[in-house]
Order: structure tokens, then sequence, then C-alpha cells
């Protein structure tokens, strides 16, 4: 391993490594050493042309672009020499000669590597009298994205991430000298399922997304280390949150998942949080056959009620359970303990399953499908055929994947039964057969676990707080198990407790809510259903 | 065009006669007698060790020694070995690879056969520039020439080497001369310098090693085979041996090429060889080595034309193409054109040339607008300061060192313009 000295700290690092990658491997890049950059990307090619990482490496008479000058044992490096200092100044003053400076009417103020390098790096006052650069403004490049010419610096981070990441290759650079533009190609517009991300990395505001633009000054946000659940990979992101409400999704660096990507359908999957159809009542069938709104204590009382009549009556065989893979590891945990208090093995997971591709988007269109099936879920399409074949009178229902094409498709398949119990974020077709409904937590709302398709367990933590009567599907159930009197259960469920108690289940080892960290934490070997049993 | 220089030498002794382009006349003048004994009598190392020993240096502008850039190549690799002769010249002021390509072809043919053999390459891509229309013509007719008689192919003149001659055409911007911008465009793509690392030697055309040099450069390789090292290096400098084709245009009597030692005297060019100026007017300043080479001032003109001479004088031998303007000539005029070259020139990659290019072609013009202030001198050097020595390839400097020139020799030119608020040499050129 090549020794490296960066401003006389001395480094060890990988071989084969450029300088910026070796400090970008160490952890310090911009937290420590401060390198700035516009065109080098951690998970883009190497590009070398914005010159803003210029370096001075002992023995090298010229100064030397950190991004791409590989690292040799015993190399010394400085980045706060004068001429390093000078090296920036002019870059910085070169790219600001001809942007329109228009950063009061700019989505990008806040957080544009422009503004921010300009002012730790740039000199302060302007020295050109020639007219800037004039060039095309709000134009279209594809369903999702607005592009700034004028405001673009060419780092062609774009340019390569569409080559190189979807692969489709939609933009490109036209002309050359100061006439260089970023374009879409003719007649291909930038439309593939990761448009979005050149928003992400255009490190300025040329690129931004039709959806986010203008809706609220990002200094107003406050970025809340997430994960998104649109599918099974766990791409980990930022929820973006001003007023009690997530404005966006941004992917966060997690090279073991996601690197610096997500999905544009996962990105846009924000807005089930804030959406119409959220259930935000506990409702109850009354006598009349309708569901009536109730508290959620009345309408937990009555499902014990219903739930003891049945198991009077037949036994706890004829009770049965859909879990939801959008619940977490500690909801589905609660569900398995509750599940086993009342002596009945029929459950099984709901995994709605779509399209899929190479890159990160997982054909399971859940969250924690991994977990479920880590604690002992088997696929809910056993429920499905008990309950087709009679063999079900009560069943307890997280989400609505069950209604799924995949499953049952229609909720008259449980039109029969005596008592369903629906716990859900959102409002479904449950509603026509549930006897009682009663609201939960969206992930963006509550803390917890989530285990991607690769059995990492990745945290969540809440983002926002509804603004209805809400808990964690784990609490109800812990409720639940309360009014039933179950052993064990007294109503009382704190998820880091929770979390503490699968972390020291075999299989969920370390898993749990602090020891998974912000980047999450690949669950061991080993299975944590015998030691429930 | 000329057929000849006006003065010749080993180069260019032939290139007047008409049959000298072809296979029978340049056979006739000994041709193709030099590859034959390197591929016969010489191993390739032996062949590198003579083109170091006569201290060519390449004529593309930046003087690095031929020899030197063939040991680069890696000796043991599987991939294919490839040459590309850049005959993009595209620097403005320089016109003597185009006669050497279309009047000594085959003279090149066999320069790229010795090179090959050196460097154990399989394939030569001869890179001309998209206006270079008659020479590429010449040239393609003398490869397949070359091919009809077993000069290039499986079995080069009977001796089992093998090499083959690829002829493309540039589509012409002046980057396209720069190594790795040539080698962009020769492979379908936008002429934009790489980055190095990775160099051509490692990774070049189509990702094979590559090794790109002028077209002088391989024309004097025949020579330096079949006479040897020392009699290359009686003419010329200690430094820079061997003689170049030296291009004069401007205010000149005679403009045209001349084949002359490296190190001859800048006056003796102009005024014995080029026939001085026209009467009554006085040299001013003399761009000595193509447009991206600082200027030289009348007062220096006693410089000997070798690249460690004028580096003395804080210029460059570059390309050999001597420039040469008089006493009615506006400097700030002068620097108007050459930064407006690099702004339209510049590929646009790196922040500095793109940016910096366009910026001082604005201030340049504002100066002979008369709007400029005293400041905007400072600024113009502050600019070409920030540009140089900080890029992908040497356009930026290309385009930053004629204006740190102009300023240090006219900088009276540029006060007067601000002073006067206006150009004060209505004779000069018109922009």
């Amino acid at each position: 391993m090549p020794k490296l000295s960066i401003d006389g700290q001395e480094y060890e690092v990988a071989a084969g490594r450029t300088i910026l990658q070796a400090i970008d491997d160490l952890g310090l890049l911009m937290n420590g050493v401060d390198v700035p950059h516009y065109c080098w990307h951690p998970h883009l090619s190497i590009d070398g042309s914005c010159r803003l990482c210029q370096v001075e490496v002992e023995g090298i008479p010229k100064l030397q672009i950190a991004c791409n000058t590989p690292v040799k044992d015993g190399m010394v490096v400085h980045t706060t020499t004068d001429r390093v200092k000078r090296a920036r100044e002019g870059v910085m003053e070169l790219l600001l000669i001809n942007h329109p400076l228009d950063c009061p009417i700019c989505d990008q103020a806040g957080e544009c590597k422009l503004q921010d390098y300009a002012y730790d790096y740039g000199v302060p006052h302007a020295r050109t009298q020639e007219p800037r650069r004039a060039a095309k403004k709000g134009v279209e490049l594809g369903p999702t994205i607005m592009f700034d010419q004028e405001r673009c610096i060419l780092c062609r981070r774009c340019v390569r991430f569409c080559r190189e990441v979807p692969e489709t290759g939609e933009i490109g650079v036209f002309d050359r000298g100061d006439r260089s533009v970023i374009e879409t190609l003719p007649g291909m517009p930038l439309d593939n399922p990761y448009s979005m991300n050149v928003a992400d990395i255009c490190p300025v505001g040329a690129l931004t997304t039709k959806d986010f633009r203008f809706k609220i000054r990002v200094w107003f946000l406050e970025d809340v280390k997430g994960v998104c659940t649109g599918c099974a990979n766990g791409c980990n992101v930022f929820l973006g949150v001003a007023n009690n409400k997530v404005y966006r999704y941004v992917p966060r660096r997690n090279d073991a998942v996601n690197q610096t990507w997500m999905c544009d359908a996962g990105r846009m999957s924000y807005k089930q949080i804030g959406s119409e159809a959220r259930l935000k009542l506990a409702f109850v069938r009354g006598a009349n056959g309708l569901l009536e709104p109730a508290s959620t204590s009345a309408a937990i009382s009555v499902a014990a009620a219903r739930l003891r009549r049945v198991i009077d009556a037949k036994g706890p065989g004829v009770v049965a359970a859909v879990a939801s893979a959008h619940a977490t590891n500690e909801d589905l945990y609660t569900l398995r303990r509750l599940l086993e208090a009342l002596g009945t093995e029929t459950s099984g997971v709901a995994v709605p399953l779509g399209a899929h591709d190479d890159l990160l988007v997982k054909a399971e269109k859940v969250a924690n499908a991994a977990g479920a099936r880590a604690l002992g879920f088997g696929d809910a399409q056993a429920v499905v055929d008990r309950v087709r074949g009679g063999g079900v009178d009560a069943l307890i229902v997280l989400g609505h994947d069950l209604l799924d094409p995949g499953y049952a498709g229609d909720p008259s398949v449980l039109s029969h039964l005596d008592t369903v119990i629906v716990l859900d974020t959102h409002r479904s077709e449950l509603e026509r057969v549930a006897h009682v409904l009663l609201p939960v937590r969206h992930a963006a709302e509550k803390a917890g676990t989530l285990t991607n398709h690769s059995g990492r367990a990745q945290r969540i933590q809440p983002a926002v707080e509804p603004a209805w009567e809400a808990s964690a599907d784990g609490e109800i159930l812990a409720r639940l198990g309360a009014a039933l009197g179950l052993t064990g259960f007294d109503g009382k469920w704190d998820v880091r407790s929770v979390s503490r108690e699968l972390g020291a289940l075999p299989g969920f080892a370390g898993a749990d809510l602090a020891g998974v960290g912000d980047l999450g934490r690949p669950l061991s070997s080993g299975s944590p259903a015998g030691a429930l049993r | 065009m000329q057929k000849a220089p006006y003065i010749t030498g080993h180069l260019t002794e032939h290139c007047g006669d008409d049959s000298y382009g072809t296979l029978d006349g340049y056979l006739q003048r000994g041709g193709y007698a030099a590859a034959k004994k390197a591929i016969t009598e010489m191993t390739p190392e032996q062949v590198v060790d003579t083109v170091k020993a006569s201290g060519l240096q390449g004529r593309g502008g930046a003087c690095f020694p031929t020899g030197m850039k063939w040991s680069f190549m890696p000796k043991n690799t599987t991939k294919p070995k490839y040459i590309c002769c850049n005959g993009d010249e595209s620097e403005p002021g320089s016109f003597k690879d185009r006669l050497l390509l279309e009047r000594t072809p085959h003279q090149l043919i066999e320069g790229l056969l010795i090179g090959a053999w050196a460097m154990g390459a399989q394939k030569t891509f001869v890179y001309i520039r998209g206006e270079y229309a008659a020479p590429a013509t010449q040239m393609e007719r003398a490869v397949e020439e070359a091919y009809a008689k077993g000069y290039l192919g499986k079995n080069v003149m009977g001796t089992g080497f093998a090499h083959d001659i690829v002829v493309a055409r540039g589509a012409g911007a002046y980057i396209a001369g720069e190594e790795t911008g040539l080698i962009e465009s020769l492979e379908g793509k936008k002429a934009q310098p790489r980055k190095k690392p990775p160099f051509p030697a490692e990774h070049g055309v189509f990702g094979m090693p590559t090794t790109v040099n002028n077209v002088e450069s391989f024309c004097h390789a025949p020579h330096i085979i079949s006479r040897g090292p020392q009699w290359f290096r009686s003419m010329g400098t200690e430094k820079s041996p061997g003689t170049t084709l030296f291009g004069v245009s401007g205010h000149v009597v005679r403009p045209g090429l001349f084949e002359l030692p490296l190190g001859t005297p800048l006056d003796t060019l102009i005024f014995e060889h080029a026939g001085g100026l026209r009467e009554g007017r006085k040299v001013k300043g003399v761009i000595p080595g193509g447009l991206s080479v600082p200027i030289l001032p009348a007062g220096q003109l006693d410089v000997p034309m070798a690249n460690e001479a004028l580096q003395q004088r804080k210029s460059a031998l570059g390309t050999g193409g001597i420039m040469v303007m008089d006493d009615t000539t506006c400097m700030v005029r002068v620097g108007c054109v050459i930064s407006w070259f690099y702004r339209e020139e510049s590929c646009g990659q790196c922040t500095q040339c793109r940016e910096g290019t366009g910026w001082l072609h604005k201030l340049m013009e504002r100066i002979e607008r008369g709007a400029g202030s005293m400041d905007d001198l400072d600024v113009l050097l502050d600019v070409a300061d920030k540009m140089e020595a900080k890029t992908i390839c040497a356009l930026s400097d290309a385009a930053a060192w004629p204006v740190q020139g102009l300023l240090r020799h006219f900088r009276a030119d540029f006060e007067a313009h601000v002073k006067h608020g206006k150009c004060p040499f209505p004779q000069s050129f018109e922009l």
C-alpha cells in the first residue's frame, strides 16, 4: 500500500488510485482535506477538465489535477499553498465571467457548488465589463428536467452520467470553445428511468427537476437520513423536510447500496407521504354494515373483541395474518410475537412484483421483503389459499399488497370472513371488506430498520409527524396484544427496546437501530425464527 | 504553391522534380534503400539508438527528442502497436508538411517504415488536415503505389516485415493537431485532447500503444539511417541538430519555404533569404515559430533559430513558421487576431482555456476600439498567467504566450490605444 503525504499528514492508501480518489477513500474529501472539484464525481469516469482540483506535488514543476494524478509511494501533496490558492482563484474567476449571477432567482442557491466555492476559493470582485454569454433559458430536456444553459459550467457530469450509468447517452456537448453548450441529441429527449440524478450531480443551477424547482428554498429544508421504500434495493436518501412536509427525496451516498443514485420512480415516491389517499382515521364497521369513524383505542378494542370471539368459538387456528413488507423489522417482529402468543401459524408476507433492471431497481416493490422472510414470514399466497379453502375466519392484514394481482387481486376473496382487521398507511379497496381499519405511520414518520434485497438492515427515522393520530404497526399490534390479554403484551411499544430485543436474536445480531448506523449493516447468517418459537 | 523551397536541403533537394513523387522517381534517387537497410541490417533497438544519436527533435512544435519518444513504445505487449503521422499542420504560419506530403510522399512512407520497424508497429495512420486536399490525394496515390509494388503490406520489400498505412482526413480543427486530439478525431470523435495519463504510448489510437510524430520528423529518418547520425549532427546546433523547413510569411518580399540548418540567425532568414521588407519599411516584430509562440521585437532578430536560443529570448522554435510584421502593424490588432483564433479553436474542455481565450479576445477588442483602460493591460497579463500551464493540452498556453509576448515588447502600442481612445495605427492591416 503506497504511502501518501497530504499537507504534512501521512496516509496509507490503496494502490492504483488517484490523489483525489485516495482522499475520498480516506473519507477526508471536503471533510478535513479540501480539494474543491466540479467535474470529478466518485461514481463517474474521470474527466479532468474543470481544473479546479489542482494541487502541488513535490518534484513535479506544474500543478497537478488531483483527480487524475495516480498516487505513487512516497508522494508529497500540498493542497493549501499559495500557488494552489491562486490556481483555484483563477478557475473560479474564469467560471464566473460568463455566469449570469442570478442566484436570487436560481433554485440551486443554497446548495450550489459555484456559490460555495466562490465564497471559499474565489475572489470577491468581478473584473469583466463585457456582456456575459447569453444562452437558452428554461429548456425542457425531457419529462423530468429543466435546463438553463447560461448557468452551466460545462463540467459534463450529466454527459458522463447518461453515457455511463443508465447508458442512454442523451446528452452531449455541442460546439466548442466558449460557445460550448450542453444539449440533448436531436430527437432524443432526456428520458430514462434515472434521469433526475443529473439534477443532483449538476453542481450549479443548470439542471433542475421539474418536480422540485421553485417549491421551496433549500435552506429551509432539513435533510433527514432515510431509505427509499419504493423497492427492495433500499436506496439511501435524504428526505428534504420543512413545515412538517417532505418536499423531495435526493439520493444519499452509500457505495454498498446505491452509490449516489436513485431511480426516478423511487424519487417520486415521496409523494405518497402527503398523499390525499392517506388513511387518517380509524374506522369500525357498524351494525348497519357501514364503516364508522372511531378513535384508535376504540378500534383496537373492537378488533380485540372480534378476535377473542373467533378464537373462543373455533380456537386460534382460524386466525391468520398477512404481513406487509413495507413495515419495519421491528413492526414485523411484534407481529410475529403476537401470532405466537395467539397460537396461530398461518401467516405470510405479500410481496408485489414489478419491473426491474440491472442497475438499482428491484422486482420486489417493497422495502422489507427480506426482513419479513428473515422473521419467518413465508409467501402470503399460502394464506390466500387457506382463506379460499375456508380455513380462516379472522385475518389481520398489514398494508394492502394483498390486493396485488399476484395475490388476492380483489377484496371479495375476503368478503366471507368473520373478521378482517386492516392496518394501513393508505386507503384501499380493503375498505370494502374490513371490519376494523387502523391508520399507521409511513416509513417517513417512524423509526425502525428495513432489510434490503441483499440482507442489509438500514435505518429509518421520523422525518415528519402525521397530523392525525397514527402509530407504527408494531405499536398498534402491541396494544392489540394487550387488549387480548396475551402474555408478554403490556400495550407499551418502544421501537428502541424492540429493536434491541430483535438485535439480540441470531441473524439480526447487531442490526438494531443503533448498530446499523447511517449506512446500514448486513444481517449475519442464521435465522431468528428458531429462537422465536 | 511552391514546388520546392527557395533553399533546399536533404529533405527537399529533389522535390522540384515532379517524378520524385512517384515510386519510380523516388527509387531512381536511391529511395527505400534506408528502409531496406534498417529492416534487413539493423535491429529495432539499433534504429532507435541511431535516431537518438542523431539528436533529431520532433518538428511538430514541442521539439521533443524523436528517438526518445520511439523508445517509449512498450516492448512486451500483445496489443497491436500503431503510429500516427501528424499531418494536421494547423499552426498558423506553418506550411512545411504540406510540401513534404504533396511533393515527397515516398520519402514520408520510407520514414514511416523505418519508424514502424524501430517501434514494431503494425499500422500507421497518416492524419492529414481536411483543408489539405491535394497533399492527401498525393499521399493516397503514393500509398497505393507502394502497396502495388510491395513496399507496404504483408511482406515489405520481401523482408517478411508487414506494415500497413491508412491515410485519414481531418475535418478542420486546430486542436486536431495536438496528438491526443488527433487520436480522438481519428477515432471519429470530436477532436478534444485526452487527459494524461494515460499517455498515447500506453493507450493511444483505439486504446492501443501509439506514437504520434510530425510529418517532417519521419521524413528525416531515411537520411539519418543512410548517412548516419554524425552527418545529421554536422548541421544545426549542438542541441538542435539537422535542418528544418522554415516558412517565412508576412511583410517580406519573398515569402516561402527555406530548408536551412537549425540555428540559422533569424535576420539572415528574413533579409538574406526572404528578400527583406518592402522599400521604406522596417521590421516591427517577428513571430518566430508559428502563431502560438511569443513575438520578438526588431532588436532581437540576431537570435539563432534553434529552440534553446529562442527560449532564452522567452520565445520558442515551434514549427518554424516565421511571421514578419513591418512598422505599419498595430500590435493590438495582432493581439485581436491571435486571441480570436484561439478563442475560435479552443475545444472547450478546460475551464481556463474555454473561458480565458474568450476573455482575452474581448479585452483585446475593447482595447483596440479605444475603450480599454490601463488596468485592462494588467488584467490581460493576469488572465494569461491563470491560463498558463494548467490545462489538459497546450492550447491554453498557446493562447497565453502571444499575449505575454505582445505586452512584453509592445506595451507602448497598448498604452497608446488607451491614451488616445482609438487605434493610432491607421495604416495597419484591417481586422
